[in-house]
């Protein structure tokens, strides 16, 4: 490959400014906005928590279980479709940590080696693997005990450590919208770029102080180091619109994008760095998106006959070993052997001598679109399919606290019919496989401008193949068992 | 919260000395047309008549569609109902029934595993 850094993207002009959008922006500029949209997900997530230890254990009847696998997943994935990182936004794991905050200030720093999204990549297999092996959508026990794992972690993270340690470094559902939120049409960016030439406060990153104290914050900067001027797209960003509060010439803006062009745009970016050399960050890119079939396939029937199969050729009835193995197949060799496939596919027909992991590191980020097209296939079914579940449970709830508001459960609520939704999640898989190539075309157009088609077609091939298996994963029935070997 | 934890305890079936017994056919279940016949039986083993019996049955997984039934008396104390189990997996069954005494009893049964015919 010619392996030469590739160019500074020159910043574009920001679309649509949501800040600007009558009420929308006006509630958003408002200081308190997130801390509302904070309170109201805490209170949901104490009720989840509470009837998750507490109420009827069965999931179908459980706020735990239904709001978290059914509700807050497709909801999460389609606004991360239609809007951005909101849900980072309004997370309520910060309420608690910014409360301890006020009385305990952090004072260690992140460690140096662990500045990376190795240790978060860990989190983010142990919770898809904890998911499947205590079957965490069929427990309401289980799941209730999540939340406050998450909420737990939130804040002894954040009690020990400075700046967001915890969102950027740790929390699995923080880096799965940031790789998500790749392909969001909003981003937090600057209005201006002159305004921020002439800047000599740089309140975007270093927030605000009291004159008269210079360790009373006023306000926040960046802490998730990401400064605005140099910053691009919507890694590691958590929408908290800190930057936004602290900017003294209000140039920072909530805009429009083309969706997906920072996977295939190479800058140095504030924070993060160039995506180029970024292995973890690509290891990351191939766990979204080998989990999301992972994941999916989890659900169908094939599952218990390959699982079946590799007990009996690893002479054992525990589930743990069997799971474990099939993490290993399905995370670690399958995406070894694909895209290392690839790579060396690529770096055969253009005739470069860079090495299979640069190639890999490269590439690796065209296959988010497709991977997020499966998350959003999968989730999306859940949610539609379920939608009006939550209304009988909620219902009997009250009707448990003796407030009979609603009338009698109306338990023969579902969602919109299977045959309605089938549609759409073929066209969320296509979607993200046709974004797959385009991002693929667009890398290999920048780094082997002289061959750009012969360097793209490997990973074309591989997005197709990619793209077949979740059809055919779309295709097979669905069956959701909490046993092992039909114990 | 408090009222949350109070008001969420599941409500006590007020006629736990009913003994139901449960008959699933085919058997094991499949996917499709499942008859579920189950039988009540006071203390004294005797059936229970004319009891009013709903049987639902919903997926461990939450969000599924729950499949409901209204039960006819084939025999003494013996309650039928037909269930089309939609999907594949793990299922429970829960009963629901009001004694000619007034009293309510309530069950569930596990049906794991289901697969296609």
């Amino acid at each position: 490959m010619n392996a030469e850094p590739a160019t500074e993207t020159v910043p574009a002009s920001p679309g649509l400014d949501l800040l600007r959008v009558p009420v929308i922006g006006r509630f958003l500029q408002w200081r308190r906005s997130r801390r509302v949209m904070q309170a109201v997900l805490l209170l949901v997530a104490l009720a989840m928590i509470v009837h998750g230890f507490w109420g009827p254990q069965l999931a179908s009847r459980n706020l735990a279980t239904l709001l978290t696998w059914v509700h807050y997943r497709g909801v999460l994935v389609l606004v991360l479709l239609v809007a951005g990182n909101l849900f980072c936004m309004a997370c309520p794991f910060m309420l608690p940590r910014d409360l301890a905050r006020r009385f305990f200030k952090p004072v260690l720093k992140w460690p140096r080696r662990l500045r990376n999204k190795g240790f978060a990549v860990v989190w983010f297999i142990g919770v898809l693997f904890a998911y499947e092996l205590f079957d965490l959508w069929g427990s309401p026990w289980w799941t209730a005990w999540l939340i406050v794992g998450y909420f737990s972690a939130a804040l002894l993270v954040d009690a020990l450590f400075k700046n967001a340690s915890f969102c950027k470094y740790v929390c699995p559902i923080g880096q799965f919208n940031f790789v998500a939120s790749t392909l969001s049409p909003l981003e937090v960016k600057v209005r201006d770029h002159d305004t921020c030439a002439s800047c000599r406060t740089l309140d975007c990153i270093k927030g605000t102080r009291a004159e008269e104290d210079n360790t009373l914050v006023l306000q926040r900067g960046c802490e998730l180091a990401l400064f605005q001027p140099a910053k691009t797209g919507n890694m590691d960003c958590t929408f908290c619109l800190d930057c936004v509060y602290a900017c003294p010439h209000d140039n920072i803006a909530i805009a429009t994008r083309l969706p997906g062009s920072e996977l295939w745009e190479d800058p140095r970016r504030s924070g993060i760095g160039r995506f180029s050399t970024r292995t973890d960050l690509a290891v990351l890119a191939l766990l979204f998106t080998f989990g999301a079939l992972l994941n999916a396939f989890g659900m169908v029937s094939p599952v218990y006959a390959v699982q079946a199969w590799l007990a009996e050729r690893m002479g054992t009835t525990a589930e743990a070993p069997v799971l474990g193995t099939l993490f290993l197949l399905a995370l670690v060799v399958e995406p070894l052997l694909l895209i290392g496939g690839a790579a060396y596919l690529t770096r055969r027909v253009t005739g470069s001598s860079e090495k299979l992991l640069s190639v890999t590191t490269r590439f690796a980020y065209a296959l988010i679109p497709l991977g997020f097209g499966v998350w959003l296939s999968h989730y999306s079914f859940h949610l539609l399919t379920g939608l009006w579940t939550f209304v009988p449970v909620v219902q009997q709830v009250l009707l448990d606290l003796g407030i009979p508001l609603f009338g009698s459960p109306m338990w023969h609520l579902t969602g919109v019919p299977q045959e309605l939704v089938l549609p759409l999640e073929f066209g969320f898989l296509s979607l993200g496989a046709l974004g797959s190539l385009l991002v693929a075309y667009r890398i290999a157009a920048r780094d082997h401008p002289e061959r750009p088609v012969a360097a793209f077609v490997p990973w074309a091939v591989l997005s197709f193949m990619l793209w077949l298996a979740a059809l055919w994963l779309l295709n097979q029935p669905m069956e959701m068992r909490g046993t092992f070997l039909g114990s | 919260m408090v009222l949350l934890v109070v008001g969420c305890r599941p409500a006590p079936d007020t006629a736990s000395d009913i003994a139901v017994t449960w008959q699933v056919a085919p058997d094991p279940p499949r996917i499709g047309q499942t008859t579920v016949t189950v039988a009540l039986a006071d203390s004294l083993r005797r059936p229970i008549r004319e009891a009013r019996v709903t049987l639902k049955g919903t997926m461990t997984h939450p969000g599924m569609a729950p499949v409901l039934a209204e039960t006819h008396e084939v025999a003494p104390g013996r309650y039928q109902a037909t269930l089309d189990l939609t999907m594949g997996g793990d299922w429970v069954l829960l009963l629901q029934a009001t004694l000619p005494d007034g009293r309510s009893v309530q069950r569930q049964k596990a049906l794991r595993g289901i697969r296609a015919p």
